[in-house]
Protein backbone atom coordinates (compact mmCIF):
# COMPACT_ATOMS: atom_id res chain seq x y z
CA UNK A 1 0.00 0.00 0.00
CA UNK A 2 1.41 3.35 -1.00
CA UNK A 3 1.98 6.07 1.54
CA UNK A 4 -0.63 8.24 -0.19
CA UNK A 5 -3.27 5.59 0.19
CA UNK A 6 -2.37 4.95 3.75
CA UNK A 7 -2.70 8.69 4.49
CA UNK A 8 -6.10 8.82 2.82
CA UNK A 9 -7.28 5.91 4.82
CA UNK A 10 -5.95 7.49 7.95
CA UNK A 11 -7.92 10.68 7.36
CA UNK A 12 -11.01 8.73 6.47
CA UNK A 13 -10.73 6.79 9.67
CA UNK A 14 -10.08 9.95 11.59
CA UNK A 15 -13.35 11.45 10.35
CA UNK A 16 -15.08 8.19 11.07
CA UNK A 17 -13.60 8.11 14.52
CA UNK A 18 -14.70 11.69 15.15
CA UNK A 19 -18.30 11.04 14.24
CA UNK A 20 -18.16 7.98 16.35
CA UNK A 21 -16.82 10.01 19.19
CA UNK A 22 -19.51 12.68 18.89
CA UNK A 23 -22.06 9.90 18.93
CA UNK A 24 -20.63 8.76 22.21
CA UNK A 25 -20.99 12.30 23.55
CA UNK A 26 -24.63 12.48 22.54
CA UNK A 27 -27.05 14.66 24.37
CA UNK A 28 -27.95 13.36 27.80
CA UNK A 29 -31.64 13.87 27.05
CA UNK A 30 -31.37 11.52 24.07
CA UNK A 31 -30.03 8.82 26.35
CA UNK A 32 -32.96 9.31 28.71
CA UNK A 33 -35.42 9.21 25.82
CA UNK A 34 -33.96 5.86 24.85
CA UNK A 35 -34.09 4.62 28.43
CA UNK A 36 -37.72 5.63 28.65
CA UNK A 37 -38.92 2.37 27.23
CA UNK A 38 -41.91 2.36 24.98
CA UNK A 39 -44.24 1.33 27.74
CA UNK A 40 -47.74 1.58 26.37
CA UNK A 41 -49.70 4.14 28.33
CA UNK A 42 -53.33 3.42 29.17
CA UNK A 43 -55.52 6.18 27.77
CA UNK A 44 -57.15 7.96 30.67
CA UNK A 45 -60.53 9.63 30.83
CA UNK A 46 -62.19 8.56 27.58
CA UNK A 47 -65.48 9.80 28.98
CA UNK A 48 -64.43 10.39 32.59
CA UNK A 49 -67.88 9.68 33.96
CA UNK A 50 -69.47 6.26 34.11
CA UNK A 51 -72.35 7.54 31.98
CA UNK A 52 -72.06 9.55 28.80
CA UNK A 53 -75.45 11.20 29.29
CA UNK A 54 -78.24 8.65 29.71
CA UNK A 55 -76.37 5.42 28.95
CA UNK A 56 -73.27 3.80 30.37
CA UNK A 57 -69.82 4.72 29.09
CA UNK A 58 -66.80 2.41 29.01
CA UNK A 59 -65.49 3.97 32.22
CA UNK A 60 -65.29 1.80 35.30
CA UNK A 61 -64.12 3.03 38.65
CA UNK A 62 -60.89 1.89 40.23
CA UNK A 63 -60.79 -0.36 43.26
CA UNK A 64 -62.16 1.14 46.43
CA UNK A 65 -64.05 4.01 44.85
CA UNK A 66 -67.65 4.42 45.95
CA UNK A 67 -69.91 6.71 44.02
CA UNK A 68 -73.17 8.05 45.33
CA UNK A 69 -75.19 8.64 42.20
CA UNK A 70 -78.54 10.28 41.65
CA UNK A 71 -79.91 10.42 38.15
CA UNK A 72 -82.92 12.72 37.88
CA UNK A 73 -85.32 13.60 35.07
CA UNK A 74 -87.81 16.44 35.20
CA UNK A 75 -90.66 16.92 32.76
CA UNK A 76 -94.01 18.58 32.36
CA UNK A 77 -97.39 17.08 31.57
CA UNK A 78 -99.12 18.28 28.40
CA UNK A 79 -101.72 20.20 30.46
CA UNK A 80 -102.21 23.83 29.41
CA UNK A 81 -101.91 25.13 32.91
CA UNK A 82 -99.89 23.66 35.65
CA UNK A 83 -99.21 24.85 39.16
CA UNK A 84 -96.36 22.49 39.96
CA UNK A 85 -93.24 23.94 41.43
CA UNK A 86 -90.38 23.75 38.88
CA UNK A 87 -91.64 20.68 37.02
CA UNK A 88 -94.76 18.51 36.93
CA UNK A 89 -92.99 15.18 37.19
CA UNK A 90 -89.73 13.93 38.57
CA UNK A 91 -88.05 10.57 38.50
CA UNK A 92 -84.91 9.82 40.41
CA UNK A 93 -82.63 6.83 40.45
CA UNK A 94 -80.63 6.73 43.63
CA UNK A 95 -77.72 4.34 43.58
CA UNK A 96 -74.45 3.25 45.10
CA UNK A 97 -71.78 2.27 42.62
CA UNK A 98 -68.50 0.70 43.64
CA UNK A 99 -65.17 -0.33 42.10
CA UNK A 100 -64.56 -3.95 43.15
CA UNK A 101 -61.26 -4.11 41.30
CA UNK A 102 -59.54 -1.75 38.90
CA UNK A 103 -61.51 -3.37 36.08
CA UNK A 104 -64.77 -4.49 37.67
CA UNK A 105 -67.48 -2.15 38.91
CA UNK A 106 -70.92 -2.77 40.28
CA UNK A 107 -73.95 -0.68 41.11
CA UNK A 108 -77.28 -1.05 42.88
CA UNK A 109 -80.07 1.43 42.54
CA UNK A 110 -83.76 2.14 42.75
CA UNK A 111 -85.84 4.45 40.59
CA UNK A 112 -88.75 6.35 42.09
CA UNK A 113 -91.20 6.92 39.26
CA UNK A 114 -91.22 3.56 37.45
CA UNK A 115 -90.41 1.45 40.51
CA UNK A 116 -87.46 -0.38 38.98
CA UNK A 117 -84.68 -1.75 41.12
CA UNK A 118 -81.55 -2.54 39.22
CA UNK A 119 -78.09 -3.90 39.65
CA UNK A 120 -75.24 -4.10 37.22
CA UNK A 121 -71.74 -5.44 36.70
CA UNK A 122 -69.34 -3.74 34.38
CA UNK A 123 -65.98 -5.16 33.34
CA UNK A 124 -63.28 -3.25 31.53
CA UNK A 125 -62.01 -5.91 29.12
CA UNK A 126 -59.72 -3.98 26.80
CA UNK A 127 -58.13 -0.63 27.47
CA UNK A 128 -57.03 1.75 24.78
CA UNK A 129 -53.29 2.39 24.94
CA UNK A 130 -50.83 4.60 23.19
CA UNK A 131 -48.17 3.10 20.95
CA UNK A 132 -48.51 -0.58 20.24
CA UNK A 133 -51.41 -1.19 22.63
CA UNK A 134 -55.07 -1.70 21.79
CA UNK A 135 -56.42 1.15 19.64
CA UNK A 136 -59.78 1.21 21.45
CA UNK A 137 -61.41 0.20 24.73
CA UNK A 138 -64.02 -2.47 25.33
CA UNK A 139 -66.17 -2.76 28.43
CA UNK A 140 -68.77 -5.45 29.03
CA UNK A 141 -71.95 -4.42 30.78
CA UNK A 142 -74.67 -6.60 32.26
CA UNK A 143 -77.60 -5.41 34.26
CA UNK A 144 -80.76 -6.85 35.72
CA UNK A 145 -83.77 -4.82 36.72
CA UNK A 146 -86.73 -5.81 38.86
CA UNK A 147 -90.08 -4.17 38.28
CA UNK A 148 -91.71 -3.60 41.66
CA UNK A 149 -94.97 -2.18 40.32
CA UNK A 150 -98.30 -3.95 40.62
CA UNK A 151 -98.42 -5.85 37.30
CA UNK A 152 -101.64 -7.40 36.09
CA UNK A 153 -101.34 -10.88 34.65
CA UNK A 154 -97.98 -11.74 36.07
CA UNK A 155 -97.66 -15.51 36.35
CA UNK A 156 -94.28 -16.07 37.86
CA UNK A 157 -94.02 -13.27 40.34
CA UNK A 158 -90.23 -13.05 40.35
CA UNK A 159 -88.95 -14.10 36.93
CA UNK A 160 -91.58 -12.17 34.98
CA UNK A 161 -90.59 -8.97 36.67
CA UNK A 162 -86.96 -9.22 35.62
CA UNK A 163 -85.37 -7.64 32.55
CA UNK A 164 -81.79 -7.90 31.43
CA UNK A 165 -79.54 -5.68 29.36
CA UNK A 166 -76.25 -6.84 27.91
CA UNK A 167 -73.96 -4.33 26.25
CA UNK A 168 -70.58 -4.38 24.65
CA UNK A 169 -69.30 -0.85 24.97
CA UNK A 170 -66.61 -0.03 22.43
CA UNK A 171 -64.98 3.37 22.63
CA UNK A 172 -62.08 5.24 21.16
CA UNK A 173 -60.52 8.46 22.34
CA UNK A 174 -59.51 10.00 19.03
CA UNK A 175 -57.87 13.05 20.54
CA UNK A 176 -57.63 14.53 24.04
CA UNK A 177 -60.86 16.35 23.23
CA UNK A 178 -62.91 13.84 21.29
CA UNK A 179 -64.18 10.36 22.14
CA UNK A 180 -66.77 8.15 20.46
CA UNK A 181 -68.56 5.07 21.73
CA UNK A 182 -70.53 2.30 20.00
CA UNK A 183 -72.74 0.14 22.13
CA UNK A 184 -74.23 -3.03 20.62
CA UNK A 185 -77.02 -3.88 23.01
CA UNK A 186 -79.17 -6.93 23.70
CA UNK A 187 -82.21 -6.59 25.93
CA UNK A 188 -84.37 -9.36 27.31
CA UNK A 189 -87.61 -8.07 28.80
CA UNK A 190 -89.68 -9.91 31.32
CA UNK A 191 -93.31 -10.69 30.50
CA UNK A 192 -94.66 -7.26 31.32
CA UNK A 193 -98.22 -7.04 29.96
CA UNK A 194 -97.11 -5.92 26.53
CA UNK A 195 -99.07 -8.42 24.50
CA UNK A 196 -97.30 -10.16 21.65
CA UNK A 197 -94.33 -7.81 21.48
CA UNK A 198 -90.95 -9.46 21.25
CA UNK A 199 -89.20 -10.14 24.48
CA UNK A 200 -85.75 -9.85 22.96
CA UNK A 201 -84.51 -6.61 21.50
CA UNK A 202 -81.36 -5.48 19.76
CA UNK A 203 -80.11 -1.94 19.68
CA UNK A 204 -77.01 0.02 18.83
CA UNK A 205 -76.00 2.96 20.96
CA UNK A 206 -73.92 5.79 19.62
CA UNK A 207 -72.35 8.30 21.97
CA UNK A 208 -69.72 11.00 21.81
CA UNK A 209 -67.93 13.49 24.00
CA UNK A 210 -66.26 16.71 22.99
CA UNK A 211 -64.27 18.62 25.58
CA UNK A 212 -65.13 22.30 25.68
CA UNK A 213 -62.76 23.30 28.48
CA UNK A 214 -60.55 21.39 30.91
CA UNK A 215 -63.50 20.52 33.11
CA UNK A 216 -66.52 20.83 30.86
CA UNK A 217 -67.52 18.64 27.95
CA UNK A 218 -70.37 18.40 25.48
CA UNK A 219 -71.96 14.95 25.17
CA UNK A 220 -74.61 13.31 23.05
CA UNK A 221 -76.14 9.88 22.76
CA UNK A 222 -78.55 8.06 20.48
CA UNK A 223 -79.82 4.49 20.43
CA UNK A 224 -80.89 2.82 17.16
CA UNK A 225 -83.36 0.03 17.86
CA UNK A 226 -83.45 -2.94 15.49
CA UNK A 227 -86.81 -4.39 16.61
CA UNK A 228 -88.81 -1.94 18.74
CA UNK A 229 -91.85 -2.95 20.77
CA UNK A 230 -94.89 -2.96 18.46
CA UNK A 231 -97.81 -2.80 20.84
CA UNK A 232 -97.40 0.90 21.62
CA UNK A 233 -95.67 3.90 20.10
CA UNK A 234 -92.09 4.32 21.13
CA UNK A 235 -89.09 6.22 19.85
CA UNK A 236 -85.35 6.11 19.85
CA UNK A 237 -83.84 7.72 22.94
CA UNK A 238 -81.66 10.75 22.32
CA UNK A 239 -79.78 13.04 24.67
CA UNK A 240 -77.57 16.07 24.43
CA UNK A 241 -75.90 17.70 27.37
CA UNK A 242 -72.85 18.86 29.23
CA UNK A 243 -70.72 17.06 31.78
CA UNK A 244 -68.98 19.12 34.40
CA UNK A 245 -66.32 17.66 36.64
CA UNK A 246 -65.41 19.34 39.92
CA UNK A 247 -62.97 17.06 41.67
CA UNK A 248 -65.00 14.76 43.88
CA UNK A 249 -68.28 15.99 42.44
CA UNK A 250 -69.41 15.26 38.92
CA UNK A 251 -72.43 16.91 37.41
CA UNK A 252 -74.25 16.04 34.22
CA UNK A 253 -76.96 18.15 32.66
CA UNK A 254 -78.86 16.99 29.62
CA UNK A 255 -81.96 17.30 27.51
CA UNK A 256 -83.52 14.00 26.48
CA UNK A 257 -86.73 12.31 25.46
CA UNK A 258 -86.01 9.35 27.78
CA UNK A 259 -88.05 9.60 30.94
CA UNK A 260 -86.85 6.32 32.29
CA UNK A 261 -83.39 5.74 33.65
CA UNK A 262 -82.62 2.02 33.66
CA UNK A 263 -81.18 0.70 30.39
CA UNK A 264 -83.83 -1.86 29.40
CA UNK A 265 -86.56 0.69 30.14
CA UNK A 266 -85.25 3.72 28.30
CA UNK A 267 -83.91 1.88 25.27
CA UNK A 268 -87.11 -0.04 24.54
CA UNK A 269 -89.80 2.06 26.19
CA UNK A 270 -89.20 5.72 25.45
CA UNK A 271 -92.70 6.80 24.52
CA UNK A 272 -92.04 10.23 23.08
CA UNK A 273 -89.81 11.50 20.35
CA UNK A 274 -87.27 14.19 21.05
CA UNK A 275 -88.67 17.70 20.72
CA UNK A 276 -89.20 20.71 22.91
CA UNK A 277 -92.89 20.13 23.74
CA UNK A 278 -94.26 18.75 26.97
CA UNK A 279 -94.00 15.96 27.96
CA UNK A 280 -91.43 15.03 25.33
CA UNK A 281 -88.66 17.16 26.70
CA UNK A 282 -86.97 15.95 29.84
CA UNK A 283 -84.37 17.83 31.74
CA UNK A 284 -81.83 15.39 33.09
CA UNK A 285 -79.56 16.09 36.00
CA UNK A 286 -77.05 13.54 37.30
CA UNK A 287 -75.14 14.15 40.48
CA UNK A 288 -72.23 11.92 41.46
CA UNK A 289 -70.22 12.22 44.64
CA UNK A 290 -67.00 10.21 44.69
CA UNK A 291 -65.59 8.68 47.89
CA UNK A 292 -62.18 6.99 47.85
CA UNK A 293 -61.84 4.11 50.29
CA UNK A 294 -58.47 3.08 48.98
CA UNK A 295 -55.57 5.47 49.51
CA UNK A 296 -52.52 4.85 47.40
CA UNK A 297 -49.95 6.83 49.37
CA UNK A 298 -49.11 6.54 53.04
CA UNK B 1 -0.54 -1.39 11.53
CA UNK B 2 -3.60 -0.04 9.77
CA UNK B 3 -5.70 -2.73 11.33
CA UNK B 4 -4.56 -1.66 14.75
CA UNK B 5 -5.49 1.94 13.96
CA UNK B 6 -8.91 0.88 12.75
CA UNK B 7 -9.38 -1.14 15.85
CA UNK B 8 -8.31 1.66 18.15
CA UNK B 9 -10.49 4.28 16.47
CA UNK B 10 -13.56 2.25 16.94
CA UNK B 11 -12.80 1.07 20.40
CA UNK B 12 -11.46 4.14 22.19
CA UNK B 13 -14.54 6.35 22.17
CA UNK B 14 -16.66 3.47 23.37
CA UNK B 15 -14.55 3.01 26.43
CA UNK B 16 -14.69 6.71 27.20
CA UNK B 17 -18.44 6.79 26.86
CA UNK B 18 -18.88 3.99 29.32
CA UNK B 19 -16.85 5.45 32.12
CA UNK B 20 -18.09 8.95 32.76
CA UNK B 21 -21.82 8.88 33.09
CA UNK B 22 -24.03 7.85 35.95
CA UNK B 23 -27.74 7.14 35.66
CA UNK B 24 -30.72 6.93 38.03
CA UNK B 25 -33.55 4.80 36.71
CA UNK B 26 -35.87 4.85 39.69
CA UNK B 27 -35.56 8.41 40.80
CA UNK B 28 -38.22 9.78 43.09
CA UNK B 29 -40.04 13.04 42.57
CA UNK B 30 -42.93 14.00 44.79
CA UNK B 31 -44.96 17.15 45.11
CA UNK B 32 -47.23 18.59 47.74
CA UNK B 33 -49.99 21.12 47.75
CA UNK B 34 -51.10 22.30 51.17
CA UNK B 35 -54.28 24.28 51.60
CA UNK B 36 -56.74 24.61 54.45
CA UNK B 37 -59.28 22.66 52.40
CA UNK B 38 -57.23 19.74 51.18
CA UNK B 39 -53.68 18.39 51.14
CA UNK B 40 -52.66 16.82 47.88
CA UNK B 41 -49.61 14.64 47.51
CA UNK B 42 -48.25 12.78 44.51
CA UNK B 43 -45.25 10.56 43.94
CA UNK B 44 -43.40 9.37 40.88
CA UNK B 45 -40.86 6.59 41.46
CA UNK B 46 -39.82 6.05 37.86
CA UNK B 47 -37.98 9.25 37.13
CA UNK B 48 -34.91 9.00 34.93
CA UNK B 49 -31.82 11.10 35.44
CA UNK B 50 -28.31 11.06 34.06
CA UNK B 51 -25.13 12.99 34.91
CA UNK B 52 -22.10 13.38 32.71
CA UNK B 53 -19.29 13.48 35.28
CA UNK B 54 -16.86 14.99 32.74
CA UNK B 55 -18.70 18.27 32.38
CA UNK B 56 -21.28 18.12 35.24
CA UNK B 57 -24.21 18.15 32.81
CA UNK B 58 -27.39 16.72 34.26
CA UNK B 59 -30.69 15.71 32.69
CA UNK B 60 -33.96 14.53 34.24
CA UNK B 61 -36.99 13.11 32.45
CA UNK B 62 -40.29 11.86 33.83
CA UNK B 63 -43.69 10.76 32.60
CA UNK B 64 -46.49 12.83 34.03
CA UNK B 65 -48.94 9.95 34.18
CA UNK B 66 -46.54 7.94 36.35
CA UNK B 67 -47.44 10.17 39.31
CA UNK B 68 -49.41 8.27 41.91
CA UNK B 69 -51.94 10.17 43.98
CA UNK B 70 -53.65 9.31 47.19
CA UNK B 71 -56.99 9.21 45.37
CA UNK B 72 -57.19 7.29 42.10
CA UNK B 73 -59.45 9.83 40.47
CA UNK B 74 -57.05 12.65 41.27
CA UNK B 75 -54.53 11.06 38.95
CA UNK B 76 -57.11 11.16 36.17
CA UNK B 77 -58.00 14.79 36.90
CA UNK B 78 -54.31 15.75 37.10
CA UNK B 79 -53.49 14.20 33.75
CA UNK B 80 -56.61 15.18 31.89
CA UNK B 81 -57.58 18.58 33.22
CA UNK B 82 -54.41 20.12 34.61
CA UNK B 83 -51.13 18.99 33.01
CA UNK B 84 -52.77 17.60 29.84
CA UNK B 85 -50.46 14.63 29.63
CA UNK B 86 -52.04 13.50 26.35
CA UNK B 87 -50.41 16.54 24.76
CA UNK B 88 -47.42 16.99 27.10
CA UNK B 89 -46.57 13.50 28.35
CA UNK B 90 -43.17 14.39 29.84
CA UNK B 91 -41.57 16.87 32.15
CA UNK B 92 -37.83 17.32 31.85
CA UNK B 93 -34.90 19.21 33.30
CA UNK B 94 -31.62 19.84 31.60
CA UNK B 95 -28.80 21.76 33.22
CA UNK B 96 -25.48 21.80 34.97
CA UNK B 97 -24.23 21.19 38.51
CA UNK B 98 -22.19 24.29 39.33
CA UNK B 99 -18.65 23.70 40.67
CA UNK B 100 -19.26 19.98 40.95
CA UNK B 101 -16.27 17.85 41.83
CA UNK B 102 -17.26 14.23 41.28
CA UNK B 103 -14.19 12.94 43.08
CA UNK B 104 -15.14 14.24 46.54
CA UNK B 105 -16.31 11.38 48.73
CA UNK B 106 -19.17 12.05 51.14
CA UNK B 107 -21.45 15.05 51.14
CA UNK B 108 -21.40 18.34 49.26
CA UNK B 109 -24.10 20.94 48.54
CA UNK B 110 -24.12 22.52 45.09
CA UNK B 111 -26.42 24.62 42.97
CA UNK B 112 -27.97 22.99 39.94
CA UNK B 113 -28.86 25.45 37.23
CA UNK B 114 -30.92 24.65 34.17
CA UNK B 115 -34.20 24.67 32.33
CA UNK B 116 -37.25 22.82 33.56
CA UNK B 117 -39.96 22.06 30.99
CA UNK B 118 -43.49 21.01 31.82
CA UNK B 119 -46.89 21.51 30.21
CA UNK B 120 -45.15 23.08 27.22
CA UNK B 121 -43.53 25.80 29.35
CA UNK B 122 -39.78 26.10 29.96
CA UNK B 123 -38.44 27.90 32.98
CA UNK B 124 -34.96 28.63 34.28
CA UNK B 125 -34.45 27.05 37.69
CA UNK B 126 -31.69 27.14 40.25
CA UNK B 127 -31.97 24.37 42.81
CA UNK B 128 -29.86 23.81 45.91
CA UNK B 129 -28.93 20.15 45.82
CA UNK B 130 -27.29 17.84 48.30
CA UNK B 131 -24.86 15.45 46.64
CA UNK B 132 -23.57 12.36 48.41
CA UNK B 133 -20.94 10.09 46.98
CA UNK B 134 -20.37 6.59 48.22
CA UNK B 135 -17.81 4.77 46.06
CA UNK B 136 -19.06 4.98 42.48
CA UNK B 137 -22.62 5.83 43.50
CA UNK B 138 -24.06 9.28 43.80
CA UNK B 139 -27.25 10.42 45.52
CA UNK B 140 -28.77 13.78 44.67
CA UNK B 141 -31.63 15.18 46.72
CA UNK B 142 -33.32 18.48 47.33
CA UNK B 143 -36.47 20.57 47.39
CA UNK B 144 -37.74 23.44 45.34
CA UNK B 145 -40.95 25.36 44.90
CA UNK B 146 -42.92 25.84 41.71
CA UNK B 147 -45.66 28.35 41.02
CA UNK B 148 -48.69 26.75 39.38
CA UNK B 149 -49.34 29.80 37.22
CA UNK B 150 -45.80 29.80 35.80
CA UNK B 151 -46.60 26.61 33.94
CA UNK B 152 -49.91 27.84 32.56
CA UNK B 153 -51.87 25.30 34.55
CA UNK B 154 -55.39 26.59 34.98
CA UNK B 155 -57.31 25.98 38.17
CA UNK B 156 -61.06 26.62 37.94
CA UNK B 157 -62.25 29.28 40.43
CA UNK B 158 -64.46 26.74 42.23
CA UNK B 159 -61.42 24.59 43.04
CA UNK B 160 -59.01 27.46 43.73
CA UNK B 161 -59.26 26.76 47.46
CA UNK B 162 -58.27 23.13 47.03
CA UNK B 163 -55.02 23.60 45.17
CA UNK B 164 -52.10 25.64 46.49
CA UNK B 165 -50.61 28.38 44.32
CA UNK B 166 -47.12 27.22 45.25
CA UNK B 167 -46.32 23.54 44.97
CA UNK B 168 -43.32 22.16 46.82
CA UNK B 169 -41.37 19.54 44.96
CA UNK B 170 -38.98 16.99 46.51
CA UNK B 171 -36.58 14.83 44.58
CA UNK B 172 -34.10 12.08 45.29
CA UNK B 173 -32.05 10.28 42.66
CA UNK B 174 -29.64 7.40 43.23
CA UNK B 175 -27.13 7.06 40.44
CA UNK B 176 -25.15 4.07 39.35
CA UNK B 177 -22.53 3.85 36.58
CA UNK B 178 -24.12 4.03 33.15
CA UNK B 179 -23.38 1.38 30.59
CA UNK B 180 -24.96 1.91 27.20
Amino acid sequence: MSLMKAKKLFYLLFIFGCTHFSYAQEDLMDILDKELKDTAQVTLATFKMTRIAIGHSIETREKGILEIVTINRFWDTPADRSQSFVADRLTSRIALEYGISNRLSTGLGGTTWDGLFDGYLKYSLVRQKTGKGAPFSVTLFQNASYNSNALPGVQNDFVDRLSFTTQMLIAKKFSPDFSVQLAPTYIHRGNISSGDSPKNHFALGLGARYKLTHHLSLVSEYYFRANPIESFDNYAPFAIGVNWELGDVMLQFNLTNAQRVVEDAFITQTRNNFNFRSPNLNFGFNFTYVIHFKRYLK
Amino acid sequence: MIRTIIFLFFLLPQIQAVENKVIARQGQVSFFSYTSVENIKAENNQVLSIINLDNSDIAVSMLMNAFIFEKALMREHFNESYVESDIYPKASFSGKIIDFDPTIEGEQTKMVKGVFSMHGVSKELEIKTKIEKINARYVLSGTFEAQVKDYEIKIPPLLAGNIAKTISVNFRFEYEPYES
